[in-house]
């Protein structure tokens, strides 16, 4: 049997922390959900010396404050799974604020080993640590890492073992000078008078993040038998520290841990004047200025878009043509019923639709993770900044909304980088204002139909108010819902770096797999959902009325052909052209008889004072699944059969003889598209970012808008004029 | 003085962050402490946020938290003429 040893790999995000984990653990790792949060949880195993290693990836941050979910996370892992050590990396690059994050492990009194990570670049940099010196000094072992090479990481896992088999000591000489020590050691003595309370947590730092006004901290201290007494000497005691320094005693703390850094730094680290810009610096002047910079960003966007769709188009018919080639194979060795239906129209076309959107995100996620790690990412931000806080959004809002032109789920799986829970709602609930690629075609038809030379003018302005819509949602929900101090702006803007190879495949595959095992697990189910609202209840058959049926339309069909051609028809091809129209009316009226149509109908009364009727409906419970699925609805209620048999010019006749359908109506069906509930692939993926509540939330937020907005447009219109 | 008082390339000595909660916390925790070394960047194209250098690296604030920070300015252009900052016209 071999010793576990398990070990939490901490550290500042940009430094390297993920490809040193990667290079510890190889591929066999795992990703999953700290419990109750979307913050991700990585872990690995790595077989070293007869030591089973289980290291678990904490998030990047760069304190251990209640600031954000991240280091609640991180803290909480350390206290509540007590890993035998933490290996805290270390960017050797920029030592003070990196140590910052080191000290406050060695208050949680855990053993640390530290890793100095991009070792090569400090060196470039003219940065010189005298890492056993620095050893000394903070009481800790130091080994120098090239986590992209895979450099030092064995010596990384022999120190790991030492630590764990002499059991270090922990008590680390971390002190906050004269003044505070005493007013951390009152407290102290308050907080020890609860036994049990006492050995839950390392008590010298639980006093010094009393004085933080930690919030978590305060939190916790309600399970104190005294928690009133020892909140009263807290109160003292920061009154007391903020009389002497004259500033808030969080500060206070912070300034004092760094003076202490500052010391071992001044002994242990040498930098030698470089004489000549930096790279970043370099490419900062061009990349950051203040002219070039915008127009430099909008580029790199452009080609992100350009190279993904229109690429992404070719692997994205593939597979749509291999999925819909199987569906023909399994219809034509199956025998017809309702199995061979749940199948093809079922099972088959969900897992299409799931994977239909892998290129897509495999794309944009190299893209990506391009810009994230060679630093550009925090650039554009920073660029985009001003003109998005206006709106009560983040800089780092703006690339996953410009995704959402192209498709809401990669979009939504990229406002991930936001770190703040609010913006990150915030930017994901407003997405579907963007719209997609899905919604196109819908606004094609439509604006197609009904515009003639005014089309693309049209489909314009549905962009436009799509994005008013955002920013006005964004201004409203900082309003009400989510309320609250706008999230500083206060972020890292990490040197330039080469990405490498390795860490894009890693970043790509890993959000790929996610995609779909997220998706899947939503997707599926809800295709198989659409297909049984459409396809129950069955109608009954009726042989009889078919006969019927397919007598009038031959005849109907010959009397359409015959004086226009003058040709007469030949008998096989009109029976065969008849027999096609009935399955096309008795497909019809089956999608009228299902519970989708039903709920088409049932709809109506709600939709008739927005000009529509059950038709629309029933398309927009089919357009749940996807949202082209809205035409092809149309196409089979309007007697067209599919649509890309007929390119869509039928379609369009179709529709403009509807007497339902006038240009304002056709205007406000695409404005209930943009609006209205976005597809099922999109709600999963943003149920897996932001929980189900906030879904839920949105989804009334989103249909109460797309009725008012509609009903104000179509009887607005209706009251000008314009609809008749 | 704050930071939001500094011209693009100008160089300053933390004094001392006057924000309070979690703000000034945060700006604490990343590097911006009494005696320590940063100077102003650059600002983004409508003169919000700012690029600082701090501590070895950079980092990026807007101009409302940059005025919680006082510094004491750093004599890095020989001019030396008091001249707040009105560039870029944000405040």
């Amino acid at each position: 049997m071999s010793k576990v040893i398990t070990i939490a790999l901490a550290g500042n995000p940009n430094t390297g922390k993920t490809s040193l984990f990667n290079a510890i653990t190889g591929s066999h790792q795992k990703v999953g959900n700290y419990a109750g949060v979307t913050v991700e949880k990585r872990e690995g195993v790595r077989l070293y010396r007869g030591y089973e290693f289980r290291v678990f990836d904490l998030p990047g941050i760069y304190s251990l404050t209640a600031y954000s979910l991240d280091e609640v996370v991180a803290r909480d892992f350390i206290i509540d799974e007590k890993p035998d050590l933490v290996v805290d990396v270390i960017d050797s690059t920029n030592i003070e604020r990196n140590l910052y994050l080191c000290l406050q492990f060695q208050e949680l009194r855990v053993p640390i080993v530290a890793a100095l990570n991009l070792d090569d670049e400090a060196a470039g940099r003219g940065i010189r640590i005298d890492d056993k010196r620095l050893s000394e000094i903070l009481r800790m072992p130091v080994v120098r890492t090239v986590g992209v090479k895979g450099y030092g990481v064995e010596w990384l896992l022999d120190r790991a073992i030492q630590v764990f088999e002499t059991k270090s000591p922990t008590d680390y000489p971390v002190s906050y000078g004269a003044e505070l020590e005493d007013t951390v050691g009152s407290i102290l003595r308050e907080l020890q008078r609860d036994a049990a309370f006492a050995g839950k947590y390392p008590m010298h730092w639980f006093a010094v993040k009393l004085l933080e006004k930690d919030a978590r901290a305060i939190e916790l201290l309600s399970g104190h038998r005294q928690a009133d007494a020892v909140k009263k000497v807290v109160c003292d005691c920061i009154r007391k520290i903020e009389e002497h320094f004259g500033r808030d005693a969080a500060v206070v703390v912070a300034e004092q841990r760094y003076g202490y850094i500052h010391g071992a730094v001044a002994e242990a680290v040498r930098r030698e004047p470089l004489g000549r810009e930096t790279v970043t610096e370099v490419f900062d002047k061009f990349l950051l200025d203040r002219f070039l910079g915008l127009p430099v960003f909008l580029l790199i966007l452009w080609l992100m878009f350009q190279i993904t769709f229109k690429i992404g188009a070719y692997p994205m018919g593939w597979l749509e043509a291999f999925f819909s080639g199987l569906g023909a194979w399994v219809s034509a060795i199956m025998p017809a019923g309702l199995l061979r239906s749940l199948l093809v129209d079922g099972v088959i076309a969900g897992v299409g639709g799931v994977t239909s959107f892998v290129p897509l995100i495999i794309l944009l996620f190299l893209f990506i993770s391009i810009l994230e790690d060679s630093g550009y990412m925090a650039r554009s931000a920073f660029i985009m900044d001003k003109f998005l806080h206006v709106f009560g959004l983040h800089g780092q809002s703006f690339l996953p909304m410009i995704i959402g032109f192209g498709c809401s789920v990669p979009a939504v799986m990229a406002a991930r980088t936001l770190k703040n829970t609010r913006d990150r709602i915030i930017t994901v609930m407003v997405m579907p204002f963007m719209s997609c690629g899905a919604k196109l075609p819908v606004h094609v038809l439509l604006a197609g139909a009904f515009f003639g030379a005014h089309a693309g003018s049209v489909v314009l302005s549905i962009y436009i108010i799509g994005v008013a819509l955002a920013l006005f949602s964004s201004l409203l929900f900082r309003a009400t819902v989510l309320r609250g101090e706008s999230t500083p702006f206060v972020m890292e803007l990490p040197p330039y770096r080469m990405p490498t190879l390795k860490g894009i495949l890693w970043h790509v595959t890993d959000k790929t797999t996610r995609y779909l095992q997220k998706a899947g697990m939503v997707l599926l189910p809800a295709s198989v959902l659409i297909w049984a609202l459409t396809t129950f209840p069955k109608m009954p058959a009726d042989p009889a009325g078919d006969v019927i049926l397919l007598g009038s339309l031959r005849s109907q069909i010959e009397q359409d052909k015959l004086p226009g051609s003058g040709v007469a028809v030949e008998e096989m091809r009109l029976s065969a052209e008849a027999r096609q129209r009935l399955a096309e009316m008795r497909s019809r009226e089956a999608l009228a008889f299902s519970y989708a149509g039903r709920m088409g109908k049932a709809m109506e009364p709600l939709l008739s004072p927005l000009g529509f009727d059950w038709k629309i409906g029933i398309s927009a419970v089919t357009g749940l699944a996807a949202k082209e699925m809205v035409v092809s609805t149309l196409g089979v209620l309007y007697k067209v059969g599919a649509v890309d048999r007929h390119k869509g010019e039928s379609l369009r006749e179709a529709l403009r003889k509807d007497p339902v359908f006038t240009p304002l109506v056709a205007y406000v069906l695409m404005l209930f598209t943009l609006i209205v509930v976005p597809c099922l692939a999109s709600l999963s993926a943003m149920y897996a970012e932001i929980g189900w509540r906030w879904v839920a939330f949105a989804v009334c937020y989103w249909s109460v808008l797309a009725w008012v907005l509609c009903f104000l447009v179509y009887q607005g219109g209706r009251m000008m004029g314009w609809g008749l | 003085m704050t930071i939001a008082d500094l011209n693009n390339g100008d160089a300053f000595k933390v004094k001392r962050v006057v924000l309070g909660r979690e703000i000034g916390k945060r700006l604490a925790d990343m590097g911006f402490v009494p005696g320590a070394a940063g100077k102003v960047v650059r600002s983004a194209l409508l003169g919000d946020p700012l690029q600082v250098k701090i501590c070895y690296y950079d980092i990026s604030l807007r101009r409302k938290e940059a005025s919680g920070v006082e510094i004491e300015p750093e004599g890095s252009q020989p001019s030396g003429m008091s001249k707040l900052g009105k560039r870029g016209g944000g405040g």
